[in-house]
């Protein structure tokens, strides 16, 4: 009866699954993201992707790895929280961030087989140095960061070893090296975030005035922390819905008054950049890359800031969850525009990414979130509600 | 780096003969076809500007933005004055492309193993003191070799003796110098060269790097002095509550 109890929203997991819309959703983008594989490995670059000389990084790099990683902040941000500035209330979250966290960070390693030409050489940096290259701290960044989230998520299914030996050995040890991983795991992911805005730096002179900034390390970094945050809302709110969780959800309400004020921060901090550096000038130009600024600025900085603003948003979950959308639409307008959107001009040719380009990223995505919603289901992710299905078989018999 | 070899191109002279173009296709064993634009097999080609013909080709800078983007250091500036490249090192990342402010690197985009091709100003013919094929195969002197101090001298003169040209030499501070000149009686932009940042790209991305190790320090110091005081406030409490119910039960 224990798996009856721990299956998600009370639905029996006896016989064939049925057919549900998501289920058919996730099926569609397995189908499209197994043909992306396909032409990607076995037809190459050119049959799976509209990129050029003159746009070399196109979604992959945009769309998988700089929101891929940026959407995964939340993970440190709340580790560091809860461990090294004892902010006990946030500790119910903790597992879930940090789980979205590590599926986050698979999703860009597995998105790296896809970017690099000869990908069975992904082992390179580890042996072939350079470090006057930002890619090649970066690459440092995701190892040892993936490692860390690794052994940060592990007891999670160790604990579901049934050896009670080699289970408590391991967690004592986990248990003695834990604040070392957190310390470490906040320095790798915050300048993993910095760096990879530094990628950029080197554009000078290609990417456009609106987001090309000696600050782009600070940029990248103020951003993705709220977007994390709001990424680990939307799912934590998923869950209490579907998944059955029970989660005092006034936690959430208190995540997004930390996620106000460090948006206004990086809105203070982009319009101090963009009149110190002379650039207001584009701000009112009509072309495409303004509309695509001011874009990322309403959803990002905006919309949220009015939204979270208002009593009655703060203290209903769902209308945070649609906030935190909000937000994490303008996180990903503005990777999207750093890395495509601010380099079109300059590159000369109109780059739009092929169908196998967006199903290679959903597909992977989709195997992140499913892999998410069976870790709820099986590990103690997040406590859970008696299933309803169970409750209502329960009280006849014993009526 | 006395020894530094470069090239100079004279674009008053080029007549648009494309014999640079195909003495390079030819010793690189590439197709022999024309081509309008760089490709994996075309590493130099003459563009039509208006009526001037421009050589397109690596700039081979002082300090390239692609080497110190390379993570693995495939791509190398090397003592005698070519930008190479080590294909068994490359994984294809193509930050070198992303880097490159003549936007130079190709990639080849139609094979399932693919590696990236630019220009090496011949580094293994000037090895053994020949000039680029390019060079040797220009019938009218529009592009010359020598030491970098030589090429600079000699494109100082030019300029210098007839008015006709205009005053810059590119190359001369284009991203911090380069081992390939360009003159001119057309103004540059006019001609399609990009205006490059005068400073050597890999300062912008040095000083982001240089900032890891303050952040290690600084932030790591931070955070387990903040561990110390939360956990010393967790003892300080955990004391105190122990006194309060040792002096109840007293």
């Amino acid at each position: 009866m224990t798996t009856l109890e721990t299956t998600a929203a009370g639905k029996t997991t006896k016989g064939f699954p049925k057919i549900s819309f998501w289920r058919t959703v996730v099926a569609l983008i397995f189908a499209a993201g197994l043909y992306a594989m396909y032409a990607r490995f076995a037809l190459g670059f050119q049959a799976s992707t509209n990129l050029t000389d003159s746009q070399p990084w196109g979604l992959w790099v945009g769309l998988g790895t700089l929101c891929g990683v940026g959407l995964s902040a939340g993970g440190f941000a709340i580790a560091a929280s809860v461990y090294l500035l004892g902010f006990e209330r946030y500790r119910p979250i903790l597992r879930t961030s940090v789980l979205i966290s590590f599926l986050g960070y698979c999703t860009v390693c597995i998105g790296m087989m896809y970017e690099l030409g000869i990908p069975w050489r992904i082992w390179h940096p580890i042996v072939m140095w350079n470090r006057h290259s930002v890619l090649f701290e970066v690459s440092w960044c995701v190892i040892l960061y993936t490692t860390v989230l690794m052994l940060e998520f592990s007891p999670a299914l160790v604990e579901k070893i049934p050896w009670v030996r080699a289970r408590d050995l391991y967690l004592r040890w986990h248990h003695s090296i834990l604040i070392a991983l957190v310390l470490a795991g906040t320095l790798l992911s915050s300048m993993h975030q910095s760096f990879l805005g530094g990628l950029y730096l080197i554009t000078k002179g290609h990417l456009d005035p609106l987001w090309y900034s000696p600050y782009l390390t600070t940029m990248f970094y103020l951003s993705a922390i709220p977007a994390g945050l709001s990424v680990t809302i939307m799912a934590i709110y998923l869950c209490v819905r579907s998944l059955n969780a029970r989660v005092d959800l006034t936690i959430l309400s208190d995540v997004s008054r930390v996620i106000a004020p460090l948006l206004a921060i990086y809105g203070v901090f982009r319009a101090v950049d963009l009149i110190s550096r002379d650039a207001t000038q584009y701000l009112w130009m009509w072309r495409e890359e303004t509309l695509l600024f001011w874009l990322e600025i309403a959803l990002l900085v905006i919309a949220p800031l009015v939204l979270l603003n208002l009593e009655k948003v703060r203290n209903t979950p769902l209308y945070l969850y649609w906030t935190s959308a909000v937000i994490v639409m303008g996180f990903m307008t503005n990777r999207l525009n750093v890395s495509i959107t601010g380099l079109q001009a300059s590159s000369g040719i109109y780059y739009e990414p092929k169908w196998t380009e967006f199903a290679a990223t959903l597909a992977t995505i989709a195997a992140a979130v499913v892999a998410f919603r069976y870790a709820v289901i099986y590990l103690d992710i997040l406590p859970k509600n008696p299933s309803q299905r169970v409750l209502a078989l329960s009280a006849p018999a014993k009526a | 780096m006395a020894t530094s070899r470069a090239i100079l191109v004279d674009v008053t002279k080029c007549i648009g003969c494309r014999s640079c173009e195909q003495a390079c296709k030819q010793i690189h064993g590439f197709p022999m076809a024309s081509e309008m634009k760089l490709s994996p097999t075309a590493l130099t080609v003459v563009e039509e500007r208006g009526d001037r013909f421009v050589r397109r080709m690596c700039m081979h800078c002082q300090d390239p933005a692609c080497a110190s983007a390379c993570l693995v250091g495939a791509l190398k500036k090397t003592a005698g004055g070519p930008v190479t490249y080590d294909a068994a090192k490359c994984i294809g990342c193509r930050y070198c492309l992303v880097a490159c402010p003549f936007s130079v690197p190709r990639y080849e985009w139609t094979k399932l193993v693919p590696y990236v091709k630019k220009c090496d100003l011949c580094a293994a013919r000037q090895a053994q003191g020949q000039p680029p094929a390019c060079v040797e195969a220009c019938p009218v002197q529009a592009s010359i070799s020598g030491t970098r101090e030589e090429m600079l001298e000699g494109a100082q003169r030019r300029i210098l003796n007839d008015s006709k040209y205009v005053k810059h030499i590119y190359g001369s501070e284009e991203a911090g110098g380069t081992s390939v000149f360009f003159i001119s009686d057309v103004a540059f932009e006019k001609l399609g060269f990009a205006a490059a940042p005068k400073q050597p790209l890999p300062l912008l991305t040095a000083s982001a790097l240089g900032d890891g190790p303050t952040v290690i320090l600084v932030g790591g110091s931070v955070l387990a002095g903040l561990y110390w005081i939360t956990q010393r406030r967790a003892q300080v409490a955990l004391a105190e509550a122990r006194e309060k119910s040792a002096k109840k039960r007293s």
